[in-house]
């Protein structure tokens, strides 16, 4: 109930007070630049990672990426940049 | 985001994972706040990435909980590029002076070609260039300038009129003009001997011809003083007419000399500082100190390098700075008349033929203006006023 209740608080304060919803809500936020780069901040770490498909863990749910010749070009704790030719993004909800 | 170019200049090792829970042990290094770049996958037990040398002795620590295996390979940025620059230091040292001996080499004297002379003079000009120090396997800036030795050789060298030196690359190219004596006219055509200038006729010396003029005859210009017209009347022949006819001749000369003289001379001290000039700086080399002299002239030599066929921004500097001092001299009147005429007489030789002799010489008016003796000298002068004039037939009848 209490977890819903801050949800709602936090919901109500974005649409109001105009504040961008990766800070209050703990949303992943991508950048792709073409096909060949994505950028992703606020990822809770790495689940796989091969030259096909990476697979991010999120706060809610998981984030798959799908393409060819992937490579990290650099990862901090909580943002994440691939290198490759990306195909698919998709969400997974658990 | 961060600059990994950064790390280029600390130095990166590459790093090799096998085993399982790669995706895992990632998350721990980042987490251990280890930087980590370029992550690849290697099929299924194995990923490769880079990493700082900092970080090297961190994995270690993540790598003894996670159940992985690391392996370090190949370690690249600055620090390692030095190192292996160190271990074929030999390499760089041969290039250096591979360098240095071009350089030298571009420098240095290799050919003196002769061009317009004949074998007696160029093996002459050889033999003096030689004396001067000009030889294959000199370097160029111990020599002079191409001016210098030009000068040089046309003082030591008599038989030639004129001797061009120019400098191409490393080769001296020499034009050579000899002295071509002309060759002494022996036979004459008819001709009359006229006179040259308005003269009075003091003495005379015929080889050949009919003597027109008499002593003591004032002749002016264009006069026939010996006719090439020999015979008697109605059997004339024609005669080259040869011979002297000295005439008295006026000549007048102005010389104004100040009384004091303000001269700059040498007093014998010199300095001479040598440097190497890298585009504008000067480098001292040799000659250190600041020169004392109160009044001094510097004379400077530059010497460009040369490398191949270019010139380097690098000269070889050599000046040399001679004490000067200022004298005065201050004639007094008298004296300054006796140098004025000195300078008259001086002044009139140059004005006359060499073979002519000065009679006498009388002042037309000496004065002293603003500090400055004025003279006027006249001058009696005998000298030969014969010219030879062809005689066209026209002329005969």
């Amino acid at each position: 109930m209490a977890k819903r209740w801050g949800q709602r608080v936090r919901n109500w304060m974005t649409q109001t007070m105009d504040l961008p919803q990766d800070v209050m809500m703990d949303l992943p936020r991508i950048t792709m630049i073409g096909q060949i780069h994505i950028y992703i901040e606020n990822h809770r770490g790495l689940l796989t990672f091969s030259e096909k498909e990476l697979r991010l863990l999120l706060k809610q749910g998981q984030l798959l990426i799908k393409g060819k010749a992937f490579v990290i070009k650099m990862i901090l704790p909580e943002e994440i940049l691939l290198e490759g030719k990306i195909e698919h993004v998709i969400y997974l909800e658990e | 985001m961060k600059n990994q170019w950064i790390y280029y200049y600390t130095g990166m090792v590459s790093v090799k994972v096998t085993g399982k829970g790669l995706e895992r042990f990632i998350n721990t290094l980042t987490r251990e706040k280890v930087s980590i770049w370029r992550v690849k996958r290697h099929g299924v037990s194995a990923m490769s990435f880079e990493i700082k040398v900092e970080d090297a002795h961190k994995i270690r620590n993540v790598v003894r909980n996670s159940g992985c295996k690391i392996e370090f390979q190949r370690r690249t940025g600055l620090p390692f590029l030095m190192k292996r620059a160190i271990k074929n230091i030999g390499f760089f040292i041969g290039a250096f002076l591979f360098l240095i001996v071009i350089t030298l080499l571009s420098n240095m004297v290799w050919g003196i070609e002769i061009k317009g002379a004949d074998p007696a003079t160029e093996y002459k000009i050889r033999k003096t260039l030689d004396e001067i120090g000009v030889r294959k396997g000199k370097f160029q800036w111990s020599l002079g300038t191409p001016d210098a030795i030009q000068k040089s050789i046309t003082d030591r060298m008599d038989e030639l009129t004129w001797i061009g030196v120019e400098l191409q690359g490393t080769t001296y190219h020499l034009q050579v003009v000899e002295k071509n004596e002309p060759e002494k006219q022996t036979e004459y055509g008819p001709q009359n001997l006229v006179a040259k200038k308005k003269a009075t006729v003091v003495d005379y010396f015929v080889e050949e011809g009919k003597t027109v003029v008499s002593l003591n005859e004032v002749v002016s210009p264009g006069k026939v003083l010996v006719s090439g017209t020999i015979g008697r009347e109605g059997e004339e022949q024609l005669v080259p007419a040869r011979g002297e006819v000295l005439g008295e001749t006026w000549y007048w000369t102005e010389v104004k000399l100040p009384l004091t003289t303000n001269f700059q001379v040498y007093t014998g001290n010199e300095v001479r500082k040598h440097a190497i000039t890298i585009g504008k700086f000067n480098i001292p080399v040799w000659g250190f100190g600041k020169v004392e002299y109160k009044q001094s002239v510097t004379e400077e030599n530059k010497k460009p390098i040369k490398f191949l066929k270019w010139n380097l921004p690098i000269s070889y500097q050599q000046s040399t700075i001679r004490e000067s001092e200022n004298e005065t001299r201050v004639y007094t009147e008298k004296q300054a008349y006796t140098v004025a005429r000195e300078m008259a007489r001086k002044d009139i030789k140059s004005l006359i033929p060499e073979d002519a002799k000065i009679k006498g010489e009388k002042v037309l008016r000496q004065l002293v203006k603003d500090g400055k003796v004025n003279l006027i000298v006249h001058f009696q002068v005998i000298e030969n006023i014969a010219e030879p004039q062809p005689i066209t037939q026209g002329d005969s009848e």
